[in-house]
Order: structure tokens, then sequence, then C-alpha cells
């Protein structure tokens, strides 16, 4: 334990003046006993108070000493994991938004967030403990130790042999623990899941008539989680209790045995005080690695899951080029390098396309030439490629094999991150951010006039709204403010896509979800605003291509056709067959 | 209005419990201490070298007794103290559940549901804690002092005052500084935190918008000043704790030394044997490991206030929320006798509208959508037993309202809604064995795929469960899994896709055999082609049933005996799919966007 914060940067320094610390405090703890024992045992041999005035003031300056340093200390391993855990969660962030939806894709929405708002606590919270209570264990036992068998062997000999089962039981402390936490995993998160699940599914339980019932089964599964908890706590306290009942123990056989020869006469009341003050010293700091086990042992885990993110985020293909500060030079006013016109054709050769390395290819095999403008729907079954194929033309991510060239551009590492400034994309349900109607349409042009927002926000067909809104434009939406209908969201990313100015369009499935009275409406706005953009739409919604210049049609990962809606009507294909297929009823 | 505390009635509760925890709480400390006095005493006494071994006899027992018997006492200590908090915690679940439970239905329109049941969830754990961290040690702490006071003061009243004096510094004056002095900065701090936990969420969820904008140095620049000022904060903190931990130790130093002048003087005076000076010295370090951590215990209170703010206001929210007036509720034999019937479904010119003065958060919610308080107007409906509507209409064009109607969570304002005769509103709970509803995301609970189907009713047979799987064409899907109808769900049903997850809920619907089923938007999010297929397996299951659809697709009307449209809380537009075609170009033109080819 704490090996693994020697690997970041400054930890050799901290490490060495923990340890300068605990050796000052360590003397310190020896100098405090001898000086009390001394002046103890000096009024038990009838010396006054006057006499030991300065003893008992030596006392309470190596007392006081003793703890100056450690709030010292304290405040340099705390220095050190504040400077450690915000480098690590800057690292973590950097990632995040270079390799941006690939990354969240892979590690999950909530468990990035948790990692790095309390996996990075929980971190600081261990490399604040861990240091200090390992040096703690490491230095001041073994002077303590020394001391007491240099004033009297045998008491030495007694808290020798206890350290090594005290070791033994720290251990034992630690395997319980993983052991408790792999246990918490299962039985816990059980339960607390089972609560969450049942609110969450309330209005099921309620639509079923199960809901009052089911409050008998929250009661039972809670009864049988502190049940099983209780045994597993049996077991586990088991060792902390043996690591308590050995030090007091040991401590008592010290006094005992300290007790015999004092009356023997072989020993001085002088020594024997003084080894009873340190034998509970010699103990402490082990105790303490212990007591604090559970609470670094989660801290220590999010500090290496949050390493191997790090990791892998970092050896992922997208991007590797990619610097977080080259950043502002690419911010949308700055002069595009891709140039191409109406003659200009995409093309794309045997473009495939893996998530996983072993796993199914997305897409396989992908070659079309097409214009370089006007409106192209992208159509297949569920599962076709349609969306690995829109994020492969966004640039969100690299094709595994093949080649993209848009006129006489390769699109490769070099210029994708370029090519994204030039793209706008509204997924199924565009995300609103938390901020005000009119923050949300200016996201891509944060620098555009009120003018310009307006203008953008009439065009999709927003005024509406906006009118009705006690704020207007300043309303807030998103997380925490005003819901909006999956519409009138649409729209509101279709007004960031007009402000936004780009060149190219990509909209996955924009309508598939909302009712149908919307979508036509939607459709209506969304054709308006195509006219000098470069569309590339993928639906499931077929009525769309009647209005789209070409037609991929994408089967299995692969292009089965291309052409204009008559075209394909008139072949009888692929295409043909998801236009019947709609056209019959149910049943 | 008077709320029980989420705090009180767990004491009186466990009042026995509670008591054997600071019991054994204060006898852990007192072992501890008596094993540093014994010890001190035994080598004192030896050392004046009695004659008779004897004579140190009990001291020598005390030492070890001692010893083992606070390692002993603490360890049933701590399992008690986890045993009590359990079974609080278990309390707590269950009491959130039941505030919860009878708002079930009105829960989602009034919040965020998934996060906030979450974080309430979460609320009580955290609970927990004010017992194990702060009650339990501050009551210690305090039974101690007073014992240990008088203890003293029946050697020296004035002595004893003077400890009154250090350890009231220790468990008083350091825990309500402490508490003055961080509780801004704790609730600053406890604000900050949340907001840092809504800027990255609200981040990482639009990643994509992030990515694309190239504006991610500023979103980065931005959050990581915010962080560092959460991180000064929490600096400052520290930086008190590690003070006040200095401070406690001084009085610690103090004491100490105070205890030495004391017992050498009373050594001198000869009211105390010369034994007793090093067993007063070294019971005062056990002892004050009592005091020290009170400051710390104390601070943590203004942590809970949040957690006990929220789940009283949902409390609160329940008892101010308006309940339609229900009227004489049906008895379970009534309700069965209008099932028998069938239910004619009956709406005469209903029309609903929020009060505003009784329940402002569902009307506020509810003129989201509204520009009006009302919400539904002048609709009136006739479904007689087993006809098909659809229903379809914008969000906020009152389709969710009406819906409400029916199952007789809302009452309406005027006019009357009646099931086979009976107002809607009477059947209370009873509702769900009238009308079984299906919506866009049913719960799929973390249990086996039978348990999920199961709840549909309890009771029900093998061969009805094998019934319902084969109706809602379920059977392919169960063959494919090695652990058939035992298979887990995983959590909120993620293993299986939403088509599949629908087809569980339906057969949960058929096994719950109720006259009228509500099928709310259940294809949507859903591919054309599993739409097609979902819709006719549920029309074909659902053949005897009375059926009440919200749709927002065309695909599927023509098999309804009504269409309807809604539009601003009233109907605009009604008939079959044919009459509809003939009548409305506004329909044709909708119609045509689900058949692409037209």
């Amino acid at each position: 334990m704490g090996k693994d914060l020697l690997g970041y940067k400054g930890a050799k320094t901290v490490f060495l003046l923990v340890a300068v610390c605990t050796l000052a405090q360590s003397m310190a703890i020896l100098l405090q006993a001898k000086w009390l024992a001394e002046a103890i045992s000096a009024l038990f041999a009838g010396s006054t108070l006057q006499e030991q005035g300065d003893t008992i003031a030596l006392f309470l300056l190596a007392f006081l000493a003793r703890h100056g340093i450690s709030v010292v200390q304290q405040g340099i391993a705390q220095r050190f994991a504040e400077e450690t855990g915000a480098s690590l969660r800057k690292q973590l962030l950097d990632e995040l938004f270079q390799n941006g939806p690939a990354f969240v894709r892979t590690e999950g929405t909530g468990n990035v967030v948790t990692l790095v708002l309390e996996g990075i606590g929980k971190f600081r919270k261990y490399a604040e403990l861990t240091i200090p209570r390992m040096m703690g264990a490491s230095i001041t036992p073994a002077l303590v130790w020394l001391y007491v068998f240099m004033t009297d062997r045998i008491s030495g000999i007694i808290l020798l042999v206890t350290m090594p089962i005290l070791i033994v039981f720290l251990i034992l402390v630690g395997l319980a623990a993983r052991k408790q936490t792999e246990w918490q995993l299962d039985s816990y998160r059980m339960l607390s899941n089972h609560f969450v699940d049942s609110l969450r599914g309330l209005t099921t339980l309620k639509f079923l008539g199960q809901s009052r019932q089911h409050s008998r089964s929250i009661q039972q599964v809670s009864e049988g989680y502190r049940a099983a908890t209780m045994r597993t706590l049996r077991v586990a306290f088991l060792s902390s209790f043996a690591l308590d009942f050995f030090t007091m123990l040991s401590v008592a056989s010290v006094a005992v045995n300290l007790g015999l020869r004092l009356i023997n006469g072989s020993l001085e009341l002088l020594p024997a005080l003084l080894i009873l003050i340190l034998a509970p010293e010699y103990f402490l700091p082990v105790r303490m690695v212990g007591a604090d086990f559970h609470a670094t042992l989660d801290g220590k885990q999010a500090g290496e899951a949050m390493q191997s993110m790090i990791r892998e985020a970092s050896k992922s293909p997208t991007d590797l080029t990619f610097k977080i500060e080259d950043n502002l030079l690419a911010s949308p006013q700055t002069k595009p390098h891709f140039q191409w016109d109406n003659e200009s054709v995409l093309e794309l050769s045997g473009i495939g396309l893996r998530h996983e390395a072993q796993g199914p290819a997305s897409l396989e095999d992908v070659s079309f030439r097409i214009p370089g403008r006007g409106k192209i729907g992208i159509v297949g079954e569920s599962g076709a490629g349609k969306t690995t194929l829109i994020e492969l033309l966004g640039g969100f991510m690299a094709p595994t094999s093949g080649v993209m060239e848009l006129g006489s551009m390769k699109l490769d590492e070099s210029n994708r991150r370029e090519w994204r400034t030039q793209v706008t994309y509204m997924p199924q349900q565009p995300y609103l951010f938390g901020a005000s109607l009119e923050d949300n349409v200016r996201f891509y042009a944060p620098e555009a006039s009120r003018k310009q927002v307006e203008a953008a926000v009439k065009a999709a067909g927003l005024s509406d709204l906006v009118d009705r809104l006690p704020g207007g434009l300043a309303e807030m939406i998103g997380g925490g403010g005003r819901t909006l209908s999956g519409g009138q969201a649409q729209r509101v990313a279709l007004a960031r896509a007009l402000l936004g100015g780009r060149k190219v369009l990509l909209l996955d499935e924009p309508t598939a979800h909302l009712d149908i009275e919307t979508e036509y409406e939607l459709k209506e706005t969304m054709l308006s605003l195509f006219q000098d953009k470069w569309v590339f739409l993928a639906t499931h919604r077929l009525h769309w291509m009647q209005n789209m210049d070409y037609i991929l049609v994408l089967d299995q990962g692969r292009v089965a056709e291309t052409g204009t809606h008559e075209e394909l009507m008139a072949r009888q294909g692929v295409y043909y067959g998801l236009i019947t297929s709609q056209m019959e009823g149910v049943q | 209005m008077k709320q029980e505390s989420w705090f009180r009635p767990y004491v009186t509760a466990n009042f026995w419990r509670f008591l054997l925890i600071v019991i054994l709480g204060v006898l852990t400390i007192l072992f501890a201490g008596m094993l540093m006095f014994t010890s001190g005493y035994l080598i004192s006494k030896s050392a004046l070298r009695p004659e008779n071994i004897l004579m140190v006899y009990v001291p020598t027992v005390g030492v070890r007794t001692f010893g083992i018997g606070r390692a002993v006492i603490h360890y049933i200590e701590r399992l008690v103290g986890h045993d009590t908090i359990l079974r609080i915690l278990s309390h707590m679940r269950l009491r959130l559940y039941r505030i919860l439970e009878p708002q079930a239905l009105r829960l989602s329109s009034r919040y965020r549901t998934g996060d906030l049941l979450g974080v309430l969830s979460d609320d009580i754990e955290y609970l927990q804690d004010v017992y194990i961290r702060t009650v339990f040690p501050s009551i210690v702490a305090l039974v101690l002092y007073a014992g240990v006071i008088l203890a003293v003061g029946l050697f020296d009243p004035a002595f004893a005052l003077l400890l009154a004096l250090y350890v009231a510094v220790l468990i008083l004056v350091l825990p309500l500084i402490s508490l003055l002095l961080t509780k801004r900065k704790n609730r600053e701090m406890k604000q900050a935190r949340s907001n840092l936990y809504q800027k990255l969420t609200d981040a990482v969820l639009g990643i994509h918008e992030w990515y694309v904008s190239g504006r991610q140095t500023e979103f980065l620049t931005g959050y990581e000043a915010d962080e560092a000022e959460v991180d000064r904060t929490d600096r400052s903190l520290k930086r008190w704790s590690r003070l006040r931990f200095f401070i406690a130790q001084c009085v610690v130093a103090v004491t100490v030394v105070s205890m030495v002048y004391w017992s050498g003087r009373q050594y001198a005076d000869g009211s105390i044997d010369v034994t007793l000076i090093a067993a007063f010295v070294l019971v005062v370090f056990p002892l004050m490991d009592a005091f020290l951590p009170v400051s710390e215990a104390v601070e943590r209170i203004s942590q809970y206030g949040q957690s006990v703010a929220r789940l009283q206001a949902i409390e609160g929210a329940d008892a101010s929320d308006t309940k339609p007036n229900q009227g004489q509720l049906l008895s379970k034999a009534e309700i069965e006798s209008v099932k028998s019937t069938g239910i004619h479904m009956k709406a005469d010119s209903v029309s609903f509208r929020y009060d505003q003065a009784a329940s402002g958060v569902s009307a506020r919610v509810a003129s989201d959508d509204n520009r009006e308080g009302s919400v539904l107007t002048d609709v009136s409906l006739n479904i007689p037993p087993g006809a098909k509507v659809a229903i379809i209409g914008r969000s906020g064009a009152g389709k969710s309202t009406l819906l409400q109607l029916i199952q007789g969570v809302l009452a309406p304002s005027e006019g009357s809604l009646t099931l086979g005769g009976v107002e809607s509103t009477r059947f209370g709970d009873g509702i769900s064995s009238a009308i079984s509803v299906l919506n866009q995301s049913p719960h799929m609970f973390d249990t086996t795929l039978e348990n999920n189907i199961r709840l549909g009713s309890p009771n029900a047979t093998e061969a009805e469960i094998r019934d319902a799987v084969a109706m809602a064409r379920l059977e392919p899907l169960v063959a494919s899994l090695p652990e058939g109808l035992r298979t887990r769900m995983q959590e909120a049903g993620q293993r299986f896709s939403g088509g599949e997850r629908q087809r569980v809920a339906l057969a949960r619907i058929l096994l719950q055999k109720t006259p009228v089923v509500i099928l709310d938007e259940p294809t949507v999010g859903l591919d054309p082609k599993t739409e097609r297929e979902l819709l006719s397996t549920m029309f074909a299951s659902l053949q005897d049933r009375t059926l009440i659809w919200v749709t927002h697709h065309l695909v599927g009307v023509e098999n309804m005996d009504e269409i309807i449209f809604m539009e601003h809380g009233q109907i605009v537009m009604r008939g079959t799919h044919t009459e509809l075609m003939e009548r409305y170009p506004r329909y044709r033109n909708l119609y045509r966007l689900d058949r692409p080819a037209i």
C-alpha cells in the first residue's frame, strides 16, 4: 500500500519530507515519555514539585513538539494530495474532451462523472492518509522498540514478539476488508438497487396494482440485508478485534512483567514507567493503519481506475495528435482549409470500422462516390450502420481501414479536427445544456449578436415558443430549467445549427420519436433550411427520401445501393424492399 | 403543518439499544483508562517492594482483565451499533416508500423522477451517519465527562472544577467554534460541489456538441476555475481542522501537567497514597481520547441538514397535493360487479383545469405546454366494451391528462367520466384491476424475466405464464436464453432491446386480465419493422379487450374503431381511418408520412 503513490509528480520529495517529520516526531515521543517518567518517578521518590518544574516543562515542550510536527506533516500530505488529485482530474478531463464521444461511450456517462467528482475525493483522502500512516508505521515502532530494548531487554522481547502477530492480523484486516468490499459490491448494491429500483418502478407497480404489497418486499429485503450484513460484520470486525486484543494483552503483559521484576528488585521504577508509557506508542501507528485501511482502500482503487482510464484513452486510435491547447486555433472563425466546390466529389473507398478489435464490423468495405453538395439520405434497417457512417462522416471517429477523400483532400488524423469545425451534428435527441435558450442557440457561435440569434430562432420556427416563455430568450432550459418537448428541442438544435453557419449538416434520425404532426411541421421547416447546406440525413422514416438528391442504402454494414428515389424504386432492390415493407399494414 | 422528524422517532423506538450502545461505548473508554490506571498503580506498588507478591495480585488481574475486556467490549459495541443502524435504515426506507407510493402517478409530472429518487435514497443512507459518527460519540463523551468530574470531585472539588473547564474546552467550546466557523463554508462547499456535478454531467451528456464545437478549452478553463475555488474552501476547512487538533492537544498537555501537579501536591499533603501518582497521570491519555473526536462529530451536523430538508419536503408535498374528491370508494366486490358488465366508458363534456391555488406545482408543470389554465375542454367519449380507440396529438395537447382522468387519478372539473356507469375516481387503487397501462418505458425490475411477468398477477400458474409468453410472442427470445424465463433482467432491463422489453411488459399486462388496456405510446424509439411487428402482436393478443391507444405514428390506425385527434385540450378530428382520409386533407398529408410511396 502506498507504493503506487511514488509514481506521481513530486511524490519522492513529499515522502522524504514526511519521513523527516516522522523521525522528528518519534524523537519527540521518546523524549516526552522520558521526561514524564522522570518527573513521576522523582515525585514518587519524594522530590518536590518545585524541583521537578524543569522536567515537567521539558515534557510539555516535547508533547507540543510532537503534535506540532504532526500538524506540519498533515499539511504537507494534504497539499500533495490536493495537487496530485487536481492534476489527475485535469488529465482525465483532457482525455475526455480530446476523445469525446468514444470515451464516454466506452466508460459510460455516470461512470465518468462519478469518477471525476467522487473518485478524485476518495483518491485524495487515500494519498493524504496513506503517506503519513505508512511512514509512521515503518519508522516510529522501530525507534520506540530500540529505545525500550536498550532500557529493558525483556520488555523489548515481549513487544518484539507481539508485533508479528499484530502484522498478521493487519493483513487479515486487509483481506477481510477486500472480502467485505467485494461482498458489498454484491449484496449492498443489491439492496440499494432493490430500493432505487422499487422507487423507479413505482409507476409501473401502481399500474399493475402491486405498489401497496411491494412495501412488504422492501421490508423483507431490508431485513434480509441486515441479517446478511451482520453475519459478515461479525467476521470482519473480528480481525480488528484481534488487533485490539493483542495490543492490550501485550501492554498488560509488559506491565505485569515489569511489576514482578520490580518486586524482585531487578528493576527501577523509572525505566518501568518509561516502558509503560512507551508500550502503547509502539503499537499506535500500526493500529492506525488498520483503522484507516477501509477508508483508504476505495481511494486506492479509484486512483487505479482513473490511471487505467487515462492510459486507455491515450492509446485509443482517434486523434493521437490532437492537443487541447491547439484547439483555440481551430475555433470557427479561423479560415477553413477545406475547399470544395459544387463539382467536387466525396469519395470513400474500402472504408471499414470495428468498435472493438475482435468485435463484429459496424461498417465493412464501404465505397462510394457522391457529390459534395445537396441532400444525401442514408437508409437501412436497424444495425445496418447508419449511425456509424454519420459519425465517420463527421470525423468523430477514424475508420479502421480505407480512405475518405473530399475533392483532392484526404481526410486523416492531421485534419479531422479541422473538418469537425465545419460540421453540425443533430442526433435524434439533441442535447440541451442547462443554460438559457439564447446560450443554447449560440453554442457554436458564442459571439453572435442578439439580432442574429433572433433571426435563427425565427427561421427554426421557435418564435411562438419564445413569445410564450416568461423569460423569452433568456429562459433557462435543459437540466434544471424548463423541459422542452421533443419537437421544440429539435428546433433549438436547428437554430443552433443555423447560427453556427457551418456548411455540413449531419442528422441522425431527427424525427422518428416525434408525433406525426410535429414531424410534419418540423420537416417543412427543415427542408427550407437545407437549401444551401450539404446535408446527410440517416433515418428509418423513408418519407424523407423523396426530398433527397441522392440516397445511400446500407445493408449489414455494406453499401447495398445508391441513387435517387426514382432510380432505386425502379431497381426493385433493397430500397424497394424497405419501402414496400413499410407500405404493408399491421396484421 | 407538523411533520414527524426523520430523527427523533428512531431514538425513541430504539431507546434500549441506544442505551446499550452508549453504555458499551463508555465502558470501552473506561476499560482503556483502567488498564493504564491499574498498570501505573501496579508498578508503583511493586516498586515499593511489598513482602508478599499477593499484595499486587488484584492489580495484576485487573490489568489483564481491563486489557482483554476493552477489546471485547469494543467489538460488541461496534456490532450492536451497526445492527441498530441497519434496523433504522430499513424503517426509513419503508417510510420513504410509503410516502411516495400514494403519489406515484403524479410524481412523474412533479419531479424529474430518476434523479430525485436516487438522491432520496442516498439521503437516507447518509442519515445513518448521524448516529454512528455524531450521536453516539457525543453522548459517550458527555457521559464520561460527567462521570470523570464526579469521580475527581470526590477527592477534590476544586480540582474537579478545573478539569471540568479543561474538558469543556474540548467538548463544548471547540465544537461550538468549529460549527460556527465551518457551517457556512461547509454549506457553500456542498452547494459548489453540486454545481460542479451538474456542470460536468451537463458537459458529458452534451459531449458530442462540445466535441464538434471546438470550444473545449473554454469549458475546461471555466470548470477548472470552479474546481480550484472548491479546493480553496476545502483547504481552509482542513487548515482549521489541523489547528483545532493542535489546540485540543494543547488542552491535553495542560491537563496532564495539571494532573502531575495535583497528584504531587495531594501526595505531599498526604491525601493520596504515593502509588496513585503514576496511576492518575497515566489515566489522562486514554480518557482524553474520548473527548477529542467531539468537535469533528459536531461539525458534521451542518452536513445532514440538507438531506433532512429534502426528505421533509417530499413528505410535505404529499400533504399539500390536491387529491381528487373521491366520494365513496368502491369495494372489491363492487369493482368485480362493474367489471362483469364489461365496462362501458363514457366521457360527457369533460373539462379539466388545475386548481391554481391548491396545487401550484402541478399547475406550473402543466402550463408549460398550455397557454391557459384549462388543460381539457369539452371532451366527450363513448367507448363500448371491446372498442378500439387511437388518440393522436402533440405533446401538451392533453392526452396524458385525459388518460389520468380515465384512470381516476384526476377528477374532471366539469362534466363526468364514468366506467360502467361509475365515476372513475371512485375506483381508487382498485383501478388497476379494471384498467392496465403499458407506457413508453415500462420499468423492468432487476429480477428474473419470470418475476417481471408475474408482477401482472402474483398468483399466476406456470401455465398462465406460458400462455402470456406465447401470446406476447416472447417464445423465440426465451428459447434463445440459456436460463430461459429465469434469466435476470439486469438493471433497467438493459440486457433486452426496446422491442423485447415492450413484449415482456405486454405479457405482464396479459396476465393482469383487465377489461380495458391503455397503450401509451408504446412504440416510440423503435424502428419501423419492430414497431409494426410489436403492434400486430399487441392487437392480436388484446383482441377482446377495450383498447385506448395513444400513438405518435399512424401505422396500424386502420384497425381502430375510432381515431381521435387532440389539440390544445380539444378534439379537433375524429372518425374511422376511412372517414378521416375522405374528409381531411390534413389527415391525408400526415398519413403519407407513414406510407412513403403514396
